[in-house]
């Protein structure tokens, strides 16, 4: 439901008169559906950087090329190798090798879509960060595969905070990756929990309205078409006036609380039938959990306004963002849904449900729920015009319609080895022993590369059978690997015996090898990841909630394609 | 049809597969024929299946490629539509209205030889052969004569549809092509489907695993309404349009089919979806919602085909070569927060219609009439049935009810059997008293 | 490739040879063998040998649409149980639940249909529909109007609908049963 809406604001902005859409949201049709035009457009503008030309880092490009990304540099000084033409989709195969990578792969890519601005790149990477580090920073997120750590920590001490880093790694069957931001804030989160529809709240012309229906005397087909809401709200407030009157006056906003009181209300509504079969009781009845689950600000919420109630630190930024969540806050302080209630509500939004109804009474309750809405909308856009920013109706009603599931991520800064994760790594071996070695493996590996270790760990090509050096150049290859691991733990960490034992032989079974189903494996992952980064729709990893104080999450998504799972470390 | 032999593999091409087939890792299995046998097997002997060339079809082929699979067939019934562009990348805008096999496996092929012009004269790496459209639909559309000997020829297949009437039909059809005497003919089908930032790939072993047809009930139902809402009381955008489809449609053309590819089709359902909703006070119809609820479209996008194809593929090249464990035997993404996937051994159903039912050699007497095998089979102790009803795949053979049928079917009764069956033949028995359907081979004596 | 024969040589069912039926017609075959009809519906298959599209002759014994024998025809395709059956209603009735063009409205035929409900389980919820006319989720909201407002013109209007009669410019099929 909420993905058609979307799209019915995202496409009527673009229709032709007749209704038939442009040749160009009949292209992006299926990812309109779900991103909207907003997001599209989001992706449209970004720029993103890549390196090296390798077989994962065009899988991923693929993936943003296809649906319309701005514009990609591909990075790479290299030469096309015969291994790269075996392996990378995007190259010209055999004619391609001794050629530029960059400039073979970004031909390759730019068919798929003319709409795409993409360049080659062909400097060195370490020369780049030496001479033209500004340039670096133009971009939105830069994505780096099997780079090596010296290049790394150079690359994200340039970019903090600005510029999102991707770092992914992988050797043959298994990968990981991680993205690298300060803050993510999501308003469009596509949550699958809806608003309230404040049922143990009602608004005035609501209650109102429930409290003036004759239930007993009107016409018995309009009585069987008052849509659930109505109904609920009716019985609760007959339900608490009859309580006040042989309790205290509090019950006034109470709810059935006790397995029996809630089971004599469901009887209640039941015996507000005319005939047995009215169906709109029958909902009402199945519904009546609402009358019990006090509409709230979402814990989540709450924390947000702590968050950007305190953080001066925070960077100016052009975001808007802060200032709406000021905005809400103050709404939600000063505004309860009625002066019966003591808190504060979100606004309320207009996202009713289908139920059992006729149009009349079903369009009636939306317009007086419309009603309603456009009213705290206006008391949302005094507190706003408060907080001296320009934001426009599109961005405030996509923030209303979406604040009870608004969302802040934090992540952190890429360090090869850092002091400060040791613990949580410790942790999360007894935890998630699998995906802990896995992403220690890889790590390792990548440390080992850079001290350009791995490279004369070549795997040979021919003989059927392992020959003698080979076996011990892998057993020393897992030594290697081993002592490595351990300077990202607290000295004295044991490994996992069976795990790192599968890890480790898995590293050194292909150290070097950059699989076609593992790079677009990842190629999927990543990009996904990075659109929702882009569009900031939908929930990317991260190392948890701004605005939470535990630090119990790395961020990094890990990948076995043997056993075939994701995990989350 | 595309026929093109050759190989021509450069050095290093392999580089990278190589080292996994190269040398076992800790999870392979000790029949690994490590080095050139499994190259060989790979790259000259494997014949691979994909049934579908689109959004994880242009996936699925271009990784089997890479892979080193060079015997690969593949079998759409679809022609390119614009909105494929979005995500299925081996076709251009030039080549909207075209074949989605015959264009895909060109690509595949000519991709290794682009710049030569003459892809064809040169030799290519790859042996594809496509079978075009109308050839699927007529073996999609009489299952009960197609030839097993077509699916025989593989050693495996991967789906790639968004139809579940055709996997429910591919997978009865591998199970049923599963002989106690032929290990060959039990064929791992490898099937992947997506929607929006979800998607699952499952590997199935007929007659071993979970089928298909086993997790039926596991699938979202697609949103229907009610035909009185409709009718009379929408509320939803949603209902106008249903409304201007599922009543206004044929009530206006007769038996004029919809066409839900063609635009003025679309139009017409938009135009009187807009003024039902008009009349009714109800907002939200667009010609793209119109489009998307007529035609059930699903969101698809490059990066979950990307993912689910990987997965399939991978699963492919770890069972043909044994090089490592592979996936047992559902693996579910949810990207919509976060990465989230679940794997796990969806279990195989007792009284599944395809793989669950029971299976009894019978060898009876060529002079046994129809009537004498339904006595045996309600005394025989191992079977126990009561009241049993007959059928052949092509016919009835004795329905118990209603009794038109059963008067029908009586004469059969009469009947030898080698009159009614070949030699080796078929008959299903359905009863009461069994979980779902029992399976007769007969031979005569 | 993998040893799988291996695999199948150590499994308890090693050597099941699976039929050629579909598994749509085996449901089929078992829904309409196990059919527990009450004597006032009956199937009708015009081609014995198809089982997939046939008849149902409805002839209620109580009610107002007693005397009448109602045909729906069933087609059923090859992703059953997937897919509900198509059930439509043969003949032009007064009915505050079927439209004129035959249409039926009954929720397991469409939004609450799934694959675990049979045959038997839609025959007798059409029944149902004649004992006790839904008059709030109409089909033939004049029908339903008439029913819940006047309900004994109502009834007139069902007995001569029945007998065929021409009603408001509509044509009603005579249903009355022999």
């Amino acid at each position: 439901m909420n993905d058609s809406q979307s799209l019915e604001t995202a496409t009527t902005s673009i229709q032709a008169p007749s209704g038939v859409p442009d040749p160009k949201t009949r292209r992006y049709d299926r990812q309109l559906r779900l991103w909207a035009a907003s997001g599209q457009a989001a992706l449209e503008s970004a720029r993103i950087l890549v390196i090296p030309a390798t077989a994962t880092a065009t899988s991923i490009l693929k993936n943003l090329v296809l649906p319309g990304l701005g514009h990609f540099t591909l990075m790479d000084d290299g030469a096309v190798t015969g291994a790269d033409a075996g392996n990378n989709f995007f190259l010209d195969g055999f004619f391609s090798i001794g050629k530029s990578r960059a400039e073979e792969a970004v031909k390759g890519l730019l068919e798929m879509n003319d709409g795409v601005e993409g360049v080659a790149d062909v400097r060195d990477i370490q020369e780049v960060l030496k001479s033209d580090k500004g340039w670096l920073k133009t971009f939105d997120v830069v994505i780096a595969h099997n780079v090596d750590s010296n290049v790394l920590n150079d690359l994200a001490a340039l970019l903090w905070p600005e510029t999102h880093l991707v770092v992914v790694n992988s050797a043959g069957f298994l990968a990981e990756f991680s993205i690298h931001y300060r803050e993510h804030q999501v308003i469009e989160s596509h949550s699958e929990t809806s608003a309230s529809l404040r049922i143990d709240q009602a608004f005035p012309a609501l209650l109102e309205y429930a409290m003036s229906l004759p239930l007993d005397t009107m016409d018995i087909t309009d009585h069987a078409h008052i849509p659930y809401p109505v109904i609920l709200v009716r019985a609760l407030e007959e339900w608490r006036r009859e309580r006040e009157q042989v309790t205290s006056p509090s019950s006034s906003t109470g709810s059935p609380r006790t397995t029996v009181e809630k089971k004599v209300f469901k009887e209640r509504i039941r015996a507000m039938m005319r005939k047995f079969d009215e169906e709109n009781f029958e909902e009402a009845e199945a519904q009546a959990f609402k009358c019990w689950t006090p509409t709230i600000i979402p814990i989540e919420v709450k924390e947000l306004f702590a968050l950007y109630s305190s953080s001066t630190s925070l960077p100016p930024s052009a975001s808007t963002f802060p200032a709406l969540i000021s905005a809400l806050a103050n709404f939600v302080q000063n505004n309860p849904a009625s002066p019966r209630y003591p808190s504060g509500l979100l606004p309320l939004t207009l996202s009713l449900p289908d139920m059992k109804s006729s149009t009349e009474e079903y369009v009636k309750l939306q317009k007086m729920y419309r009603a309603q809405s456009e009213k705290e909308k206006q008391v949302f856009k005094d507190y706003l015009s408060r907080e001296q920013v320009d934001a426009d109706d599109v961005t405030i009603d996509a923030f209303l319609k979406n604040s009870h599931a608004l969302k802040v991520l934090k992540g952190n800064e890429w360090k090869d080895v850092d002091p400060g994760s040791k613990e949580l790594l410790l942790d999360k071996l007894s935890t998630h022993p699998k995906e802990t070695a896995t992403h220690l493996a890889l790590a390792a590996a990548r440390r080992l590369g850079a001290k350009d270790v791995l490279s004369s760990f070549k795997s040979s090509s021919g003989p059927n059978d392992a020959t003698m050096a080979e076996n011990l150049d892998k057993n020393k290859l897992k030594d290697l690997l081993t002592a490595e691991a351990m300077t990202f733990l607290p000295p004295g960490t044991e490994l996992p015996e069976t795990e790192w034992r599968i890890v480790s032989g898995e590293i050194a079974r292909a150290p070097s090898a950059d699989l076609p189903t593992t790079a677009a494996f990842l190629g999927g992952l990543v990009a996904q990841e990075v659109i929702k980064m882009i569009t900031k729709q939908y929930i990317p990893i991260s190392a948890g909630n701004a605005a939470s104080s535990a630090n119990d999450q790395l961020g990094i998504c890990v990948v076995d394609l043997v056993e075939t799972w994701t995990g989350i470390l | 049809m595309v026929n093109v032999q050759g190989n021509q593999d450069w050095e290093g091409r392999y580089y990278h597969i190589d080292q996994i087939l190269d040398a076992p890792g800790p999870r392979t299995d000790e029949g690994f024929m490590a080095g050139d046998d499994v190259k060989d097997f790979l790259r000259n002997q494997a014949k691979i299946l994909v049934i579908g060339a689109g959004g994880l079809g242009c996936e699925i082929l271009a990784n089997l490629a890479l892979t080193g699979f060079k015997d690969i067939h593949v079998i759409d019934m679809d022609t390119i539509d614009i909105s494929n562009l979005n995500r299925q990348f081996l076709f251009r805008q030039k080549d909207v209205g075209k074949s989605k096999a015959i264009v895909a496996a060109e690509f595949i092929m000519k991709t290794r030889a682009r710049s030569q012009g003459d892809a064809v004269s040169i030799g290519l790496a790859f042996l594809l052969q496509i079978i075009s459209s109308g050839e699927f639909l007529r073996y999609f559309g009489k299952i009960q004569d197609k030839d097993d000997d077509y699916y025989l020829q593989f050693n495996l297949v991967i789906c790639g549809l968004d139809s579940v009437e055709a996997r429910r039909w591919i997978n009865a059809t591998l199970v049923n092509l599963v002989d106690s005497e032929n290990p060959e003919s039990l064929k791992p089908l490898i099937d992947g489907g997506t929607e929006g930032f979800k998607g699952q790939a499952r590997v199935i072993l007929p007659t071993i695993t979970s089928c298909y047809e086993c997790s039926l009930d596991m699938l979202n139902k697609p949103t229907a309404f009610p035909i009185c809402t409709i009718a009379n009381t929408p509320r939803l955008p949603e209902h106008c349009i249903e409304w201007a489809s599922v009543l206004e449609w044929p009530r206006v053309h007769g038996d004029k089919k919809m066409d839900t590819d063609n635009p003025d089709d679309i139009s017409w359902l938009y135009a009187v979806a807009a003024s039902r909703a008009n009349e009714f006070n109800i907002e939200g119809v667009t010609w793209s919602l119109t489009q998307g609820v007529v035609k059930n479209i699903i969101p698809a996008i490059a990066s979950t085909n990307a993912i689910i194809a990987a997965s399939c593929c991978n699963e492919a090249f770890k069972i043909a070569t044994s090089s490592a464990a592979y996936l047992n035997n559902y693996f579910m993404l949810i990207g919509v927060e976060g990465v989230y996937s679940y794997t796990f051994e969806h279990e195989k159903k007792g009284n599944c219609p395809v793989c669950g039912g029971e299976s009894v050699s019978l060898s009876i007497s060529r002079e046994m009439v129809l009537e004498e095998l339904i006595e045996l089979l309600t005394e025989r102790q191992d079977i126990q049935i009561k009241n049993p009803s007959l059928s052949t795949p092509t016919k009835q053979l004795y329905l118990r009810a209603p009794l038109q049928l059963e008067e029908a079917t009586r004469p059969n009764l009469l009947k030898k059997m080698s009159e009614l069956i070949p030699d080796g033949g078929e008959v299903t028995v359905t009863a009461g008293t069994l979980p779902f359907s029992l399976s007769l081979d007969i031979s005569f004596t | 490739m993998i040893k799988i024969w291996s695999m199948k040589k150590n499994e308890e069912a090693a050597g099941k040879k699976k039929p050629k039926t579909s598994a749509a017609q085996i449901r089929v075959q078992k829904d309409l063998t196990e059919l527990d009809l009450p004597s006032t519906m009956k199937t009708y298959f015009h081609d014995p040998a198809d089982l997939l599209n046939f008849t149902l002759t409805i002839t209620p014994d109580e009610g107002m649409y007693k005397g009448g024998a109602f045909n729906f025809s069933f087609a059923i395709n090859s992703n059953y149980p997937h897919d509900p059956p198509k059930v439509k209603c043969t003949q032009t009735i007064y009915h505050p639940n079927v439209d004129l063009e035959g249409n039926v409205c009954l929720n397991i035929l469409r939004e609450d249909w799934k694959p675990v409900l049979n045959l038997n389980a839609v025959m007798v919820g059409l029944q149902y529909l004649f004992l006790e006319p839904n008059t709030d989720d109409p089909l033939n909201k004049e029908a339903a109007q008439e029913m819940s407002k006047n309900r004994d013109e109502f009834v007139m209007h069902v007995k001569s609908s029945m007998r065929g009669a021409n009603i408001k410019g509509v044509q009603y099929t005579s249903v009355i049963s022999q």
